[in-house]
């Protein structure tokens, strides 16, 4: 239990990158993979989100005089995931596009039964 | 079989990254570059939210390349749904509930949009959040009116504007401060909502294009 | 302080960025001038590298953006690495946007030519920035518009292409961001310098493990032995222009971002070893691969990831000589790959059809494009007077020259997959001169498709027969981008 309390952070991080390599690499349905490739990018934004976590620490913004910085939590790495966000939605629009097409070609999402595709 | 052989895998290369995880100290402060962002960042940028400050100032080339990776998804989609006919399905009409509703609700979404982003610098949020909620506004209306488009021409001068006002904003500060994307503006006085140089008009110009291009988006994955 | 502003360095990526951006409104002002605009972003590119190349030399220039001194806001490294390939990228990018003009017909044409200039300057961008964050926000930019421009026929083949292409290499880019955030949580600092030189204050399996984080993320898209199965497919089935851009550069540049933060951030020398002969392997299985195959974009395909194994093979020798040989063999590979693939695409324009046999007699049909295309292989073969001829030579001495008996093992199996791609590759130059032509009419070729072909082609022998115009700055170039210690006091000493 005391494991749990202390890694939930880094559990919850990595469950998700996992739940998404294996669907990427176990399911036949090109939506679910491209769901999976979400999971994995959401799970690697939470791993870096943590990083930049300090215990009780606030929100990296000085809206009213008096606020600590040494008490902050770490900007730089929100920037990142702002950042990574951002990719992702380009990545996933561009995927989801191209099963739209493949779709037209083959009236088929299954990758096994699209001939040249070696998963 | 394969499945059973995929998670061994996975489970193994987990277990190896879990221990070089735990090396790494959780909720410790192990900040080097970002400690001079929390020091200094208000009185370098007058900003007082230190994440807009990293995103637009210090680390705003970054945020150039972001924009310019939205970009590329919003035209590659339309490379790839090139000459795509839709099938002419007969779109049911919403009911009137989401008819109002929708209409009722447009402007005050654009409105939420834009004041998340114009208050960038001083609260959380910014452009690529208010970017994001104002095409969300599209979406509802795209619901509640399905038949109804904004002209793509529109969307296209939009985000090529705000592009290229955002490099031309960067090459102003080459040009009299001497570096890419300085801040030449004067900084304000901090927590007002003139203040932190070029950072709300860089937020500003990335709040309407975000926005346009995530509509965008949106429509040309409906039809 | 204004006079200089011209020359500074990242107006190499801001330029074609605003040009990139400015382009719809130039396409609704008119619609003829849009193809026009790589061309000139270009030309603007191998104008300023080419001017910057001289004073690079002697020292690299660091460029501070947004106004503050490295480590608090990313720097470019313009040294003489980031120019070279600044120039390569910029030569080609030129040539092939200008055989694009006439050979792109089809399809968006005008976001074509956007989604080829934002790929080339993600191309720049990698090579210039000093910042690990910032290049992997320049590579995305390079997948993402590679993935588009993979599927832009929209046939069959390209559509499937583009989505394995897509889903390998973005699980890869996934990679680089893992390991990114490995190392800021080790290090608190993303600037490349800073990290460098704090990386002896720490020794953890999670060095170890983001660093392999990283040969795997950048390994898809520099195709690596078992990363590179989206390779073959995805050249074969893009337009030429971009296969050519795909073969030419793209890959190139995930090799230099592997070495780079090798060379740069990792101080293991031991993981040398293992890229060796991970490359020696890459080399013989495309080698053979290509051997076996009908379709003639897919042998020079595979004969691409073989060139790949090669350059990492030299790359990854460890000394200044090897990492010389395998610039030079970038640039070999680069001009000898885009000159082919270019050629390969007006003969598929005009004969309709991919199959080698379809070649049957064209060196009578198209006589000097047949030409271009059997120096093209000759070069790639490493047979003299072209440019592979000394950049293979470099290469095999510097090898022999570290007297360990593994590279001399490696050096005998790289001379035989030599063998194996002469074999293959006059297979092609039979059919090209020795068969009976199917018909007896000749191809007319456009200028702009024509003289693209032309300078690569003077290129390749002019380098062949002068290798010292370029040695002396392969040379300052390989010891820059080996010395680890005169890049961080660059960074920070000046």
């Amino acid at each position: 239990m005391d494991f749990l309390y202390h890694n939930i952070h880094f559990i919850g991080a990595f469950g998700l990158m996992f739940i998404g390599l294996y669907m990427i690499a176990v399911k036949k349905n090109l939506i679910k993979k491209i769901i999976g490739l979400g999971f994995v990018e959401t799970g690697i934004n939470l791993f870096l989100i943590i990083i930049g976590y300090i215990k009780n620490g606030t929100a990296p913004i000085f809206s009213k005089a008096g606020l600590d910085p040494a008490r902050m939590v770490d900007p730089v790495p929100q920037a990142l995931v702002l950042t990574a966000i951002v990719i992702n939605v380009a990545i996933l629009a561009l995927a989801l596009g191209l099963a739209i097409r493949l779709y037209g070609h083959y009236k088929t999402l299954n990758v096994e039964k699209i001939r040249g595709l070696k998963w | 079989m394969k499945k059973i052989i995929s998670f061994v895998l996975l489970v193994i290369i987990f277990i190896g990254i879990y221990f070089a995880v735990s090396q790494i100290p959780y909720g410790k402060d192990k900040m080097s570059v970002s400690k001079h962002y929390l020091n200094n960042g208000v009185k370098e940028n007058g900003a007082s939210n230190i994440v807009t400050s990293v995103v637009l100032n210090y680390r705003g080339f970054d945020t150039l390349g972001e924009l310019t990776i939205l970009f590329i998804g919003a035209i590659g989609l339309g490379v790839v749904l090139f000459g795509f006919e839709t099938k002419g399905k007969d779109i049911k009409s919403p009911s009137l509930i989401l008819n109002a509703g929708s209409t009722f609700l447009f402007p005050f979404i654009l409105l939420f949009g834009i004041y998340i982003f114009i208050h960038g610098h001083l609260s959380p949020g910014g452009g690529f959040q208010g970017g994001a909620v104002i095409a969300s506004g599209f979406l509802i209306s795209y619901l509640g009116y399905p038949k109804k488009r904004i002209s793509e021409k529109g969307i296209h001068i939009v985000e090529s504007l705000g592009g290229t006002l955002f490099i031309l904003i960067g090459l102003l500060g080459l040009l009299l401060g001497g570096y890419f994307l300085s801040n030449i503006l004067p900084k304000g006085t901090v927590n007002t909502l003139v203040s932190g140089g070029i950072i709300p008009l860089l937020y500003v110009l990335i709040g309407i294009k975000v926005g346009a291009e995530l509509a965008g988006i949106i429509y040309k994955l409906m039809e | 302080m204004v006079s200089t502003v011209w020359q500074n360095p990242v107006l190499l990526i801001v330029v074609p960025l605003g040009l990139a951006f400015f382009t719809p409104i130039i396409g609704l002002i008119r619609k003829e001038l849009v193809k026009y605009i790589p061309i000139l972003g270009m030309l603007f590119n191998l104008t300023l590298s080419l001017f910057l190349l001289p004073k690079v030399l002697d020292n690299p220039i660091i460029v501070s953006l947004s106004g503050w001194k490295p480590p608090f806001a990313i720097n470019l490294f313009v040294g003489p690495v980031g120019i070279l390939f600044s120039i390569l990228i910029s030569l080609v990018g030129l040539l092939t946007a200008i055989y694009g003009i006439n050979y792109i017909k089809k399809g968006a044409v005008e976001k074509y030519h956007m989604l080829f200039l934002l790929l080339l300057t993600g191309a720049t961008g990698i090579v210039l920035t000093g910042d690990i964050f910032n290049l992997f926000v320049f590579f995305e930019i390079l997948c993402i518009s590679s993935y588009a421009l993979v599927a832009y026929n929209q046939d069959k083949n390209g559509i499937e292409a583009a989505t394995k292409y897509l889903i390998q290499g973005s699980l890869g880019s996934a990679f680089i961001l893992l390991g990114i955030g490995f190392l800021y949580g080790l290090f608190g600092t993303l600037n490349m310098a800073d990290i460098a030189r704090n990386i002896t204050t720490v020794d953890s399996p999670a060095l170890f493990i983001a660093m392999a984080l990283f040969i795997t993320g950048f390994g898809v898209e520099a195709a690596i032995f078992p990363l590179n199965a989206w390779l073959p497919d995805a050249h074969s089935s893009a337009p030429s222009t971009i296969s050519a851009i795909l073969s030419g550069i793209a890959i190139h540049i995930g090799i230099y971002a592997i070495f780079r933060v090798l060379y740069t951030l990792f101080g293991f020398n031991s993981i040398f070893t293992v890229l060796a002969v991970i490359g020696i392997v890459t080399l013989l299985i495309g080698e053979m691969s290509a051997f076996r195959q009908e379709n003639i974009k897919r042998v020079l395909a595979y004969s691409s990831m073989g060139q790949m194994g090669l350059i990492i093979f030299a790359l990854s020798i460890g000394t200044v000589d090897g990492i010389s040989g395998g610039l030079f063999q970038i640039i070999t590979h680069t001009l000898s790959k885009s000159l082919l693939f270019l050629c390969v695409g007006y003969m598929v324009y005009s004969t309709n059809s991919m199959e080698l046999s379809s070649l049957n007699g064209l060196g009578k049909r198209m006589p000097l494009i047949s030409l271009l295309f059997t120096i093209g292989v000759f070069s790639l073969i490493g047979l003299p007077p072209f440019i592979g001829f000394p950049s293979k030579l470099s290469i095999i001495l510097a090898g022999l020259k570290t007297g360990e008996t593994l590279f001399l093992i490696l050096i005998v199996l790289m001379l035989l997959a030599t063998v194996i791609e002469g074999v293959y590759f006059f297979r092609i130059i039979q059919i090209l001169y020795f068969k009976e032509p199917d018909k007896e009419e000749r191809f007319k070729t456009p200028f702009t498709l024509l003289f693209p072909v032309i300078i690569l082609g003077l290129l390749i022998v002019a380098i062949g027969i002068y290798p010292g115009l370029l040695q002396e700055i392969l040379d300052r170039s390989a010891e820059i981008f080996w010395d680890k210690l005169s890049y961080i006091k660059i960074v920070f000493g000046g």
